[in-house]
């Protein structure tokens, strides 16, 4: 108990024992002591209606002047109230700025409940999805931005690639989607909102660029390299000149190979969505592919082939070639005449994998993320000296994203690399007809 | 509230049925509104391969039809539905078939921009029918979010709009008869923007029979081959007395 509590029993004892030894003094023992206990009574009767009193006029009344532990009572409530008075006008103080400050987001943001019911939304969302205050609260988000693209998003939780369309509503911009989950399970999603118009220009204004640069220095190239190699096949050229001639030529190569796979590249590009499912041969395309290596007049000593599975492949038939020659005659680049390549095929529950290992020079650990950008060069004097464009790993990085796969690097500096591509299980096919047939014959 | 009407069930599987078909309708809507929209830009752009790509997609809106009618059965032979859900079936199977018919027609501009890409293009009609195309967007736009709303109001808005498609549509046809008259040779291009305009135009039908559907759905009544100004007055007295009802 607290000091002031101490007090008010004593206190009460002491009075009630006063009143007994005065009245037994008196002789009428029991009236004293019971007209000092209804004393007691109505006094603390009386500071009882005044706390209630307060306690329902607190707002406009100051804390009653009380005594002894009532003024202890007082003191502590009224402690409590200002205290949670403080904080409800901090928090919202806090919720209207953040009100405010949402909605002059320049993004737009809704908030989602666990059906995709909309809760709230800003200015911005307002206004590119043209929906009402008051009146959409409650409908789901799929019930009024109905695009498909958008619609399988949301579906997927928010898993997957931000969706970037054009809505009917605004069918001059681009907006993208993201949907946000928090970490604590209420349910409730946020949904932002960007416009994404000037970087959609401006993306496809870099494509269009490149691949008409591209376009444009094919036809002169052609002519120049043309007569570079009717002057190289010359028999009455002056001597002098067939050095400087075979360079030109071999330099005019390299450009116009740089030219071919930029031009590969901005295809792949533009041309959006998944890539075709034709079946292709995976197994006899690897193997042409070695026969070409073999051929080639430095190579290295050993380039083995592993084929563990018949299965076809579901895709483009010109780009699965470029994957795999891009990766084979990286391969070839930078392994030494005395090292051995090995490229492996083989399907699993996962989908079918390629993989290419030599034994190289190998890539150091920091240049790896950053191999697959274009012109991205581990060491520009080698690499130059071997004649690559600097864009073959890029064209396999686009050429596997259309078909749904990803590469793996796996490198050691001075023991070899690893380059692995995978593909989904919904991209292979086993052959079946071929299967049944064999074990008969 | 009407979208208080349409989830006071007990049976809390029923009320997610209907839910889910009026989702499963406004989802089938959407990827028609894109084909609608890439229908018309295929054509006006001249761009056969994404005409190619919308001819192409139509059987997705079709199956959707097939699968929502399906539940629409399903739900009628087993939950018995009453009053204002019976309404919402009857809406949702009206609607799906002229959703499917906007499809058809957003198919037709495929082939036929993948058609017109190949003669020589006129720059000033194709103008014109991006304008009509535009507005035939709007209108099915505006129609599946009076679905999605329940709001009349809205519904009779993008009804009237029917109005001024149709005398665009008019305008192109007697534009491109004064082609025709003054050189006989563009009359092939000719006849294949009427047809464009034609389909536009259809569409803009099929989007003012699916606010009908919403005003039957939501109201109980039916509006059809009535009037507008007929239509709105009816429509007052019935808000006026549905109100005095329940104030």
């Amino acid at each position: 108990m607290s000091k002031p509590a101490w007090r008010y029993v004593v206190g009460i004892v002491l009075a009630l024992t006063l009143a007994l030894a005065f009245g037994w003094l008196v002789g009428h023992a029991a009236i004293a002591l019971a007209a000092m206990a209804s004393l007691l009574l109505a006094a603390q009767v009386r500071n009882l209606l005044r706390f209630d009193h307060w306690l329902h006029h607190r707002k406009m009344a100051p804390p009653p002047d009380m005594m002894g532990l009532w003024a202890e009572i007082v003191g502590v409530t009224s402690r409590l109230y200002r205290r949670k008075v403080f904080h409800k006008r901090r928090v919202v103080e806090l919720l209207r700025e953040l009100r405010r400050m949402t909605s002059a987001m320049p993004d737009g943001a809704i908030l989602l409940g666990p059906d995709r019911e909309i809760i709230w939304f800003n200015r911005a969302a307002a206004s590119w999805l043209q929906l009402r205050r008051k009146v959409d609260y409650g409908i789901r988000i799929d019930n009024l931005v109905r695009h498909p693209d958008f619609i399988e998003y949301v579906e997927k939780g928010g898993r997957g690639t931000a969706p970037r369309v054009h809505l009917p509503q605004h069918s001059d911009r681009w907006l993208a989607f993201n949907l946000v989950t928090s970490a604590a399970g209420s349910g409730m999603r946020l949904l932002i909102v960007r416009d994404v118009t000037n970087e959609a220009r401006l993306e496809s204004m870099r494509k269009d660029f490149v691949a008409n640069a591209s376009h444009e220095l094919r036809s002169p190239l052609t002519v120049v390299s043309g007569y570079l190699d009717s002057l190289a096949d010359d028999a009455q050229l002056d001597a002098a000149w067939r050095e400087p001639v075979a360079e030109m030529r071999r330099q005019s190569d390299r450009m116009r190979g740089i030219v071919q796979d930029l031009l590969e590249l901005s295809k792949m590009e533009s041309s959006d969505g998944e890539a075709e499912r034709e079946p292709v041969d995976v197994a006899g395309m690897l193997a042409l592919l070695r026969r070409e290596v073999l051929a080639r007049p430095s190579r290295p000593a050993i380039v083995e082939l592993k084929l563990d599975s018949d299965a076809m492949l579901l895709g483009a038939e010109s780009e699965l070639h470029s994957i795999f020659a891009n990766l084979v005659s990286n391969a070839v680049k930078y392994t030494p005449v005395d090292g051995r390549i090995d490229v492996h095929w083989w399907t699993d529950a996962d989908g079918g994998h390629v993989e290419v290992r030599d034994s190289g020079i190998g890539i150091a650990a920091e240049h790896i993320p950053r191999l697959t950008e274009r012109f991205y060069r581990v060491d520009a004097g080698r690499s130059r000296k071997q004649g690559g464009s600097g864009l073959g790993l890029s064209i396999v990085k686009h050429a596997l994203q259309r078909h749904g796969g990803w590469l793996g690097i796996d490198s050691q500096e001075g023991k070899g690399s690893s380059f692995t591509v995978h593909f989904p299980a919904v991209r292979i096919r086993a052959r079946l007809m071929e299967r049944a047939a064999r074990p008969a014959s | 509230m009407e979208t208080a009407d349409l989830s006071h069930h007990i049976l809390s599987r029923y009320n997610a049925d209907l839910q889910g078909i009026r989702t499963a309708v406004l989802q089938m809507g959407g990827l028609v509104e894109r084909q609608l929209q890439d229908g018309v830009k295929a054509v006006v752009t001249g761009d056969s391969r994404l005409g190619e790509e919308v001819a192409r997609t139509d059987h997705k809106v079709n199956a959707m039809e097939v699968s929502i009618d399906e539940d629409c059965s399903r739900i009628l032979a087993t939950r018995a539905p009453t009053a204002s859900d019976l309404r919402l079936i009857v809406a949702v199977i009206k609607t799906i078939t002229d959703l499917e018919r906007i499809g058809d027609e957003a198919e037709k501009l495929g082939h036929t921009a993948a058609r017109l890409a190949d003669i020589e293009r006129s720059a000033h009609r194709y103008r014109e029918l991006k304008h009509i195309g535009d507005h035939v967007g709007e209108m099915v736009h505006g129609a599946l979010d009076a679905f999605a709303r329940l709001d009349t109001e809205a519904a009779l808005r993008v009804a009237r709009t029917d109005r001024l498609v149709d005398e665009e549509y008019e305008a192109i046809q007697r534009q491109c008869i004064t082609f025709m008259m003054e050189d006989p040779r563009t009359i092939r291009r000719a006849l294949d923007v009427l047809w464009v305009a034609r389909a536009l135009e259809r569409i803009g039908d099929h989007a003012k029979n699916i606010c009908e559907y919403v005003v039957y759905m939501v109201l109980g009544k039916d509006i059809r081959h009535l009037s507008i100004e007929d239509v709105e007055k009816q429509l007052a007295s019935l808000r006026a007395a549905s109100t005095g009802s329940v104030g």
